[in-house]
């Protein structure tokens, strides 16, 4: 097996899923970082980022590309009326309650997914697309563009968590709740906002999913837990941990089958998970929380 | 707001009062996978058992008159929503038996754990793998198709007939893709094939392509996918095609899903076979297709004909048990012993005055004989479909 065909069937098809992993860690790693709790309802959320895209690609008959800022804002409204519906509620009480809630949530959007769009595959476009070849390293557009986004999508929000003022808020709470709070912080805005990015970048995420596999009501509760050990390995409330530790996860996951029977690829995420959670529980660069 | 809650309460309880005579019909379960990796097959299935439920009671009624009622559940094609469903239908509805779950994984653990125990009759139209005959079942889970032992080997063979002498076989890690990819080995493996790559996979991942390239190393460029069309075996097939692992992909039942042809389109899927049971020409299976078509049904959708019969069998064995749920499963074998009056699909009125006069009736069904053997399990025939128009046609019968 030559270096080419490694890059090709092994390390392609993991630095794209791994950049959608990493846009769901991102996700993760923020509510983790500000509101303190294990959001199970990403997964679902992504789902139903996905399944908006497709009914705004359905419906407008526009390609899915301009379909995902319409999905990423439709979903970021969902997240905060989520959070305004059934966490704000919890907030005071102890965070299990949250995650627990959070399952419900995750149940419910699937559900409504299942109604809406029903329980078939779909895909946003139909037929298949063979690669392009470039020096003999075959990748599509779709890929490139799968990549391409995810780091704008980071950078973008990484310069709104350094500059902005808003930013600033964000991280100061995250630090200290309290210490933000008499600082002056409001804090219900600063969570609003942490829903509206946690929203788009799961609709990103969804999207991206959909667009180089297929869409399914369970697209997003099977992603769950790659997207948690990424987090984690990153290093919980570091964004930039979690664009590494995606890009891990993913590259792993399919470099396994070269060396572990194929049928164990779907346990390398818990492996990494169980390794890190061992051995270095803070992740790879130091997380702030847990 | 007492007022209003007592108000309430009394609504309430006047709902449940309504509903009350409803407890008096006889309920019936069907489980499928409604939901999950086969959610593009079971609509027909769940159809066709229906239409099997409403002939009964547009010609009679079940026992003294009364209403048949189908109680769908969601088995989503796994272990655990099977066990969930079942125990739903069971303890709940109280349903006198089942038809389904449609999965091999759904239908063994829902068997084991809920209905084995509580003695109802299971009856499942396309649970195809061989674990299921092995079951500790005091005879009560049954399945209308075949075995995929049959399957299998009848697929080995047929391939090998063709001039395929050489194949990768990728098959879902469950009890459904084991069962078959065994038996296909085994018998591809015994007449002179060669397998260039034997490997399992777990459902629901996102990229499967390295494990294409595991399977594609060995040099084969035909791919044996042993899957469900609506879920990974759907991943699997559009990046093999997308990335040239493979030219020609064979499929089993699991494969023969319209989702494939939906998403990658017919022009892609040139070089796709895939095997399925079918019904044997038959008065009967000409019965029913006109009545499901009539309803609105497609009769030729994967595993119509399995459930219908399934359905319209256990309301046979129902009737002859005279509602008795602990005698379904013995009546179930008298009804379709190969012995007596022949009843063709969709004629309840007809078997309902035989069994009434004591006479032995024997169901002739849409998709064969259905007479079970010691396991429950019943023979079948097979044939290769290839993907033609917006939908699949028979190539050849195998066997």
């Amino acid at each position: 097996m030559d270096a080419l065909e490694i890059i090709n069937f092994y390390l392609v098809p993991g630095i794209v899923i791994g950049s959608i992993y990493a846009l769901g860690a991102v996700g993760i790693t923020l509510v983790f970082a500000i509101l303190r709790y294990a959001h199970l309802a990403h997964g679902d959320l992504a789902t139903l980022g996905a399944f908006l895209a497709l009914g705004a690609v359905t419906l407008g008959g526009v390609s899915p590309y301009v379909a995902l800022p319409v999905a990423m804002v439709l979903t970021a409204a969902a997240a905060v009326m989520i959070d305004k519906a059934f966490y704000a509620y919890l907030r005071e009480r102890p965070k299990i309650v949250t995650v627990m809630a959070s399952l419900g949530v995750a149940l419910m959007v699937r559900a409504v997914v299942q109604v809406v769009w029903g329980v078939d595959s779909e895909t946003y476009t139909r037929g298949i697309v063979r690669p392009d070849v470039w020096f003999g390293i075959r990748i599509r557009d779709r890929e490139l563009i799968t990549i391409l986004a995810m780091i704008g999508l980071v950078l973008a929000l990484h310069v709104f968590l350094q500059q902005s003022k808003w930013g600033k808020a964000m991280r100061a709470m995250s630090d200290n709740p309290d210490l933000a709070l008499l600082s002056g912080v409001d804090n219900k805005k600063v969570v609003m906002l942490t829903w509206i990015i946690v929203g788009g970048l799961c609709a990103a995420a969804g999207v991206f999913l959909g667009l180089n596999y297929e869409l399914k009501a369970m697209m997003g509760w099977t992603m769950l837990l790659p997207m948690f050990a990424a987090a984690i390995l990153g290093g919980v409330g570091r964004v930039e941990g979690a664009v590494l530790g995606g890009l891990i996860v993913g590259i792993a996951e399919e470099m396994s089958t070269l060396f572990l029977p194929t049928e164990y690829k779907a346990a390398t995420a818990f492996a990494i998970l169980l390794l890190m959670l061992l051995v270095r529980p803070t992740g790879l660069l130091k997380g702030k929380v847990l | 707001m007492n007022k209003f809650r007592t108000a309430l309460a009394a609504t309430l309880l006047g709902a449940t009062a309504m509903a009350a005579p409803a407890q008096a019909d006889v309920k019936i379960g069907l489980l499928g996978g409604v939901s999950g990796p086969i959610a593009a097959m079971a609509p027909a299935m769940i159809d066709s058992a229906r239409l099997a439920v409403q002939q009964v009671n547009d010609n009679g009624g079940i026992l003294d008159g009364e209403q048949l009622v189908a109680v769908v559940g969601d088995s989503a094609c796994n272990p655990q929503n099977g066990t969930d469903a079942a125990t739903k239908a069971v303890n709940i509805e109280n349903v006198i038996g089942i038809v389904g779950p449609h999965c091999s994984g759904a239908v063994l653990a829902a068997t084991n754990s809920v209905t084995i125990p509580a003695g109802v009759t299971v009856i499942t139209p396309s649970g195809t793998s061989p674990e299921i005959s092995g079951l500790n079942d005091n005879d009560t889970v049954f399945r209308t198709v075949p075995s995929d032992d049959f399957q299998g080997r009848a697929l080995a063979r047929t391939l090998l007939l063709r001039g395929t002498a050489k194949v990768a076989v990728a098959y879902l890690n469950n009890d459904y893709g084991k069962g078959l990819a065994e038996a296909f080995r085994s018998e591809f493996e015994g007449n002179g094939g060669e397998i260039a790559g034997f490997a399992a996979h777990e459902g629901e991942k996102a990229s499967y392509r390295s494990n294409l390239a595991e399977l594609a190393s060995g040099g084969a460029d035909t791919l044996v996918i042993f899957d469900y069309g609506d879920g990974s075996g759907l991943t699997m097939l559009r990046q093999a095609l997308e990335n040239g692992f493979f030219e020609n992909f064979v499929g089993g039942d699991g494969m023969k899903s319209d989702a494939p042809i939906k998403e990658l389109g017919a022009e892609n899927l040139t070089t796709f076979l895939s095997s399925a049971p079918v019904g044997e020409k038959s008065d009967s299976l000409e019965m029913f297709s006109k009545a499901f078509a009539d309803v609105g049904g497609d009769p030729s959708a994967i595993f119509a004909t399995t459930s219908y019969d399934a359905a319209f069998m256990l309301a046979l064995a129902i009737e002859k048990a005279g509602g008795d749920k602990a005698k379904v499963s013995a009546a179930l074998r008298e009804i379709s012993n190969g012995e007596g009056e022949p009843i063709r699909a969709g004629e309840w009125a007809k078997a309902k005055e035989l069994i009434a006069a004591g006479t032995a009736i024997d169901y002739k069904g849409a998709a064969g004989d259905h007479n079970f053997d010691d396991k429950g399990d019943v023979p079948g025939t097979y044939a290769l479909f290839k993907v033609s128009g917006d939908g699949f046609e028979v190539v050849s019968e195998i066997q």
